[in-house]
């Protein structure tokens, strides 16, 4: 009996597998010894990881001092470093949010590796403010009444840094109960396969008993709808929040109102440049090429594009403005980024995120895997490279020319920076190990719903789709 | 809520399918015929199932509503008692930063925000699991070998009114059915 396809629109899944072979392939991989390329990745993740632990040891022991700040720029490699994370962290709550709520099918086969890389990304960037406070146990007090004679002393609510503290805490707790709830009737698929009687207990405890009852798949739906609704503006005021830290201030380079959108359309930008990444990895290694297809890949390319070129609006409006204010020292700050002492950086930030993902433009580029996995690369680096030109050029040169700086980070910084990618990286190898790395459930629908529509499509008679294969009656 | 308002059953009566399209069938025609539908289990939800089964609108989104304000209302009173509060049971510490106001409105925007999608998202799944009654170690009440794989049951419960077995099966049958079991739930 052959499948039904569409000749219209691209299927999202190949092959046109059963609901059975969805299953296998999403598991087997899962449920068999890992690969030895899994452990050579692993032991390379793991080590970089204790590298970089070895450092924040280090800076805990010695103090921040050991870090390459000084008067003038009192913030580098750390924030920077946060802002980085905590943009790559954006893609997998658009992914299943927004893409959800607009119906756009294709994110069921990447939403939940996208989701897990969400939470891995907001740990690592919540390392650099806790590692910033030198004495990170007193994080714990910090949003705790300080106790003193007079009463409690509570933190300042009117201050952006706060606001950045609840809105990374939520998101990242919203992320984990979005992407759990996601996993529940997937974790029963994952129990009800198990063998091994440990295993069927771990995943019994984590998939509470879910028995894909109708009743439940009301309920069900009704409340990822709901997440999908509330995740929505939260994402964008994550960002948002983010860019009031640089927004609220009076620094010229900071002082900006187009900060908000700006930082957004960046994080979704890097975000979806970090997804492309791993997938583009995690289907080969896995051999789900025919879930995660070319034309996930192809999407994510286009919204990489539209967000650079957002980026690079906003790169522009940031001069226009500088001297359209008239203020001078707006005017020399936005001159010194391109073309003083730090020019390289600018450079090598604008030429990455706006002038490369152009590329894309072309069909052919957007759906090869070495231009697509180089690119995603490139854009990783001008992503980082812009918060280090926001953060850093606004800094070195200071109200008072006495006081201009430069700005040499030190090892330690270095290696704490690298230290977050073993720590990103071996979370999700473990991640992969450990849970199923696609929704089974949702691509399950997807791929059924894709081929009644076909078949139906065919019924109809349609003129197009007059070379369809037959496809098969249903016996209704 | 998953249990009748009748006597339990000792047995369910099961019918297997292999696609949606069939289970939907069979449960508008079984529910037709005025035949007690237990439940249905599907590896995924599957569109207009359930209103083939009659089940109403989740009310979970009335829960959501609440909660969004009660988030809404603590982090009002959170910020305002830290940042302003002086009250006999409760006194704070008015923070003057510069001169501003105690209470800006404006400012307390974001954590307003904030909290309250915290209270509604974290509330929300916890009312799903509450009325959905999942919890960690809660055993499965029917076992369905491949309802979390490929397989579609539709089951009966013949201790409610108007259980026909043999018209059962006979519907069952006519939409394509794979296979009809009784099953026992589990203890």
């Amino acid at each position: 009996m052959s499948a039904p396809t569409s000749h219209l629109r691209e299927p999202l899944v190949l092959g046109n597998p059963t609901l059975h072979d969805i299953t296998e392939q999403v598991l087997v991989p899962m449920e068999n010894k890992p690969t030895k390329m899994w452990y050579a990745a692993f032991l390379v993740s793991l080590s970089v990881l204790a590298i970089g632990f070895s450092a924040i040891g280090w800076q805990i022991y010695e103090g921040i001092g050991t870090w390459g700040l000084n008067k003038t720029i009192g913030w580098g490699f750390d924030i920077t470093n946060f802002v980085f994370w905590v943009g790559i962290g954006h893609a997998g709550t658009l992914i299943s949010a927004i893409l959800f709520l607009f119906r756009q099918k294709w994110r069921t086969s990447i939403n939940r590796s996208a989701e897990a890389m969400t939470l891995f990304a907001v740990i690592c960037a919540a390392l650099f403010p806790l590692i910033h406070m030198g004495r990170p146990w007193f994080g714990a007090l910090w949003f705790a009444p300080v106790p003193n004679l007079r009463g409690p002393l509570w933190t300042n609510f009117r201050s952006p840094l706060i606001w950045d503290f609840f809105a990374i805490s939520t998101y990242f707790t919203i992320s984990a109960v979005f992407w759990f709830i996601g996993l529940i009737p997937d974790l029963a698929t994952v129990r009800d396969r198990a063998k091994h009687p440990i295993r069927k207990l771990i995943y019994g405890a984590l998939s509470l008993g879910w028995s894909g009852s109708n009743k439940h798949w009301v309920h069900y739906e009704t409340v990822y709808m709901l997440l999908a609704g509330l995740s929505t503006p939260l994402v964008l005021s994550v960002h948002t929040i983010v860019s009031t830290d640089f927004a609220t201030s009076v620094i010229p380079g900071w002082h900006t109102t187009i900060f908000p959108p700006y930082f957004v359309a960046g994080a979704i930008f890097s975000g979806f440049a970090m997804v492309l990444t791993l997938l583009i990895i995690t289907r080969k290694v896995l051999n789900i090429e025919h879930l995660i297809t070319m034309k996930h890949l192809e999407n994510m390319a286009l919204i990489i594009t539209t967000t650079g070129m957002m980026v690079g609006l906003a790169y522009s409006t940031e001069f226009l403005m500088a001297w359209y204010s008239g203020s001078n020292y707006e005017g020399f700050t936005f001159i010194n980024r391109a073309f003083g002492p730090m020019a390289w950086s600018y450079w090598i930030m604008f030429s990455c995120n706006v002038i490369s993902p152009q590329v894309f433009w072309f069909k052919k580029m957007r759906t090869s895997i070495p231009v697509l996995f180089f690119m995603s690369l490139v854009v990783n680096v001008g992503m980082w490279f812009e918060r280090f030109v926001i953060i850093v050029t606004s800094l070195h040169r200071d109200y008072l020319p006495s006081s201009w700086a430069e700005y040499h980070p030190t090892w330690v910084e270095a290696t704490t920076f690298l230290g977050t990618f073993g720590l990103f990286f071996t979370l999700f190898l473990l991640f992969t190990r450990v849970l199923p790395v696609i929704a089974i459930a949702e691509v399950k629908a997807v791929a059924k719903f894709a081929q009644k529509k076909a078949a139906h499509g065919h019924h109809a008679g349609a003129p197009t789709l007059a070379h369809a294969p037959a496809a098969p009656e249903k016996g209704v | 809520m998953t249990q009748p308002t009748t006597q339990p059953a000792s047995k369910y009566l099961v019918a297997i399918f292999t696609e949606d399209d069939q289970i939907l069938s069979a449960t508008k025609a079984v529910r037709g015929a005025g035949l007690p539908i237990y439940d249905c289990f599907t590896p995924y939800p599957v569109h207009g199932l359930e209103a083939a089964q009659g089940l109403p609108r989740s009310w979970i989104t009335f829960a959501t509503f609440g909660l969004a304000w009660t988030g809404f209302l603590v982090s009002l009173f959170l910020q305002g008692y830290t940042q302003a509060a002086v009250t006999p049971f409760l006194s704070g510490w008015p923070l003057n930063v510069g001169g501003k106001p105690f209470f800006p409105l404006t400012a307390f925007i974001p954590v307003l925000f904030e909290l309250t999608v915290l209270f509604a998202g974290v509330g929300t799944a916890i009312t799903l699991l509450f009325a959905c009654r999942l919890f960690p170690g809660k055993k499965v009440h029917l076992t369905l070998p491949g309802v979390t794989d490929d397989r579609f049951a539709l089951v009966l419960d013949p201790a409610a009114q108007g259980f026909d077995e043999t018209r059962a099966r006979g519907l069952f049958a006519s939409h394509g059915a794979a296979e009809v079991t009784w099953v026992s739930p589990n203890a």
